[in-house]
């Protein structure tokens, strides 16, 4: 792989295997052989045979519709799920922010969680403590609101502290599925600034959102993609554009129609 | 590394997976086969993040005592008030005539204990995976960690249950004057490994069971059952004496037979576990640690898809 690659992702498709009927369980695996059924399984192909190069100190904004594929491409990148066929190589310390939510613990005040998470991303104990103030102050939550329980949050401020989390951890690549939903105006403007930074260190950044604006401010290249496929790649401005129009029209212009 | 095309599962593809998981910056997704991913880095990653399991079960304990004074207190009470009334139940059995009766407390007490250690690191280790949710589907991390952290937890759980064991025993000794109770013994030394090899089976043990609730997510309310009935099949309500000749194997048979009759022996008598109780001990933890850790390693990138 060329040293300025932070992301090679060559020829990747994950398929989701879904078991129709049940639920998974014993008893029902033991009555279904008991009656010689077999089991009946979908399989979802949720990322298609995707080809893709993110060069460190870029960008990238990911567009599409619901379903598309984006979270589940990016969990593979965050070396989450594994890819049922291709490949995916990874150049530098990976942090991120997925559309799930952080894995807080909502009976845990914000400052434990931020320790837990910390150290399940493999920093060691001094390290996390050394951040932890910064990563609070970051967050900015009112009133103290950083000790108490995390299942006393508003959606906001889980937003907050898990975006505080994941842009303070100095990661090379920070990977972001619809992170600045949920914050405010002055906290987004405050996102904002300090992912710019962050680019400025050359790192890079992989967003997914479905607020547009956000895309073509922040990100220098995009990719649409659409039912698992990579539909275009190009300036944020013009796959804006495209995914409007399509977002309009319902139909893919005809010089996708093939794909 | 190169960039030619790899037929996945090929050597290749192995090797360099190999060289790169060695270095901490680059790192190669590929698919897998229900195989082994690299252990030394595995096991490496998993010792680096240790620290994660240990404030896990820390927090998570934390967490769900907050609330209640009593918390703590009810985890050795609960153990403690079954003892009583399987005491109760054993020496109504027998006809009342319980010359020992302290000694069969002291064994039914201590064997409780080291059984309940080892239900809680199966039981708990047991949902870890399918109740960590979030956690699983957004970080990447060996996610033996979880289970291990059961464990950990487990253990806090078991500590205080010894210095209630010693004060009942005084407590008995005191108000019955003959009954046996060693002094304390070099043999002693012996409990520490004792209890680690019993934490080993559990864990080992909870790796499998937490691999198999995500397949198939009754496993647990199955466990239940099993658990009810292996404690009925272990030397807790009966001593290990009195099984003779080839009923013997029924002691050995059970992952926690041996572990339970060195710890009655070392508690009650002040013996140090003898040579076939040794092996049954080593050979389990082993055993347990060993297949129940290839099958939850050789499985575990598969959970976030199942979760
Ligand atoms: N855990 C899962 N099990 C089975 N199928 C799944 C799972 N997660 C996602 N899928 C399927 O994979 C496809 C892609 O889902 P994904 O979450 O990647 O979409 P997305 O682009 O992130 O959508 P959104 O914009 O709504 O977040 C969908 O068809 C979805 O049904
Ligand atoms: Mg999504």
């Amino acid at each position: 792989m060329p040293d300025d690659l932070a992301i090679r992702i060559e020829d990747l498709s994950i398929k989701y295997k879904i078991n129709v009927d049940t639920k998974r369980t014993l008893k029902n695996a033991v009555m279904r052989a008991s009656k010689g059924e077999r089991v009946r399984m979908r399989t979802v192909e949720a990322v298609k045979h995707l080809t893709l190069d993110v060069p460190h100190g870029s960008v990238l904004g990911i567009v599409g519709a619901n379903g598309a594929g984006k979270s589940t491409l990016m969990r593979s990148i965050a070396g989450i799920l594994p890819p049922t066929e291709g490949r995916i190589i990874v150049n530098g310390k990976i942090s991120t922010l997925l559309a799930l939510g952080v894995g807080f613990n909502p009976a845990l005040s914000g400052r434990d969680n931020i320790i837990l998470g910390g150290l399940a991303s493999g920093l060691s104990r001094e390290e996390i403590e050394s951040k932890t103030d910064q990563i609070a102050e970051f967050a900015d939550l009112p009133d103290g609101f950083i000790d108490m329980p995390v299942r006393t949050y508003s959606s906001g401020m889980y937003g907050r502290v898990a975006f505080s989390v994941a842009v303070n951890m100095t990661p090379d690549i920070l990977l972001l599925d619809e992170a600045l939903s949920a914050g405010d105006a002055s906290f987004k403007e405050k996102s904002f600034t300090r992912m710019r930074e962050l680019c400025e260190e050359a790192r890079t950044i992989v967003i997914v959102s479905h607020a547009l604006a956000t895309i073509s401010e922040l990100c220098d290249t995009a990719i649409w993609m659409h039912k698992g496929n990579m539909l275009a790649k190009g300036k944020p401005e013009e796959i804006v554009d495209q995914y409007l129009k399509f977002l309009d029209v319902g139909t893919l212009p005809s010089n996708f129609e093939d794909m | 590394m190169t960039s030619a095309p790899q037929t996945s599962g090929s050597n290749n593809a192995g090797k360099s997976r190999d060289k790169n998981a060695f270095a901490p910056q680059i790192q190669v997704f590929e698919p897998h086969r229900a195989s082994l991913p690299p252990l030394i880095p595995y096991l490496r990653e998993f010792w680096r993040r240790r620290v994660f399991a240990s404030e896990l079960a820390k927090f998570t304990d934390k967490a769900e005592y907050l609330d209640s004074k009593l918390g703590k207190v009810w985890l050795v009470l609960n153990p403690l008030l079954l003892a009583m009334i399987y005491y109760l139940l054993v020496t109504v059995l027998k006809g009342g005539k319980h010359n020992n009766g302290i000694t069969t407390l002291a064994h039914i007490l201590i064997g409780l204990f080291t059984f309940y250690f080892a239900q809680t690191c199966i039981t708990s280790g047991a949902q870890s995976i399918t109740s960590g949710g979030r956690l699983i589907l957004n970080q990447a991390f060996p996610r033996a960690l979880l289970p291990y952290s059961s464990s950990i937890s487990a253990f806090q759980q078991f500590l205080p249950t010894i210095p209630v064991y010693i004060f009942v025993i005084i407590i008995g000794k005191l108000m019955y004057p003959a009954t046996q109770v060693p002094g304390i013994t070099w043999h002693f030394i012996w409990v520490p490994f004792i209890v680690a090899l019993v934490g080993i089976t559990g864990f080992g043990l909870a790796l499998a069971f937490a691999t198999m609730n995500v397949y198939f997510r009754d496993t647990n309310k199955l466990l239940q059952y099993f658990m009810r009935i292996w404690l009925y099949l272990s030397p807790i309500l009966w001593q290990p004496e009195m099984l003779h000749g080839w009923h013997r194997a029924v002691l050995y048979l059970n992952p926690l037979g041996p572990t339970l009759s060195a710890t009655s022996h070392i508690w009650i008598d002040g013996l140090a576990p003898n040579l076939a109780e040794w092996i049954g001990m080593l050979s389990w933890a082993l055993l347990s640690i060993v297949l129940g850790g290839y099958f939850f390693i050789s499985r575990e990138r598969d959970f976030a898809v199942r979760i």
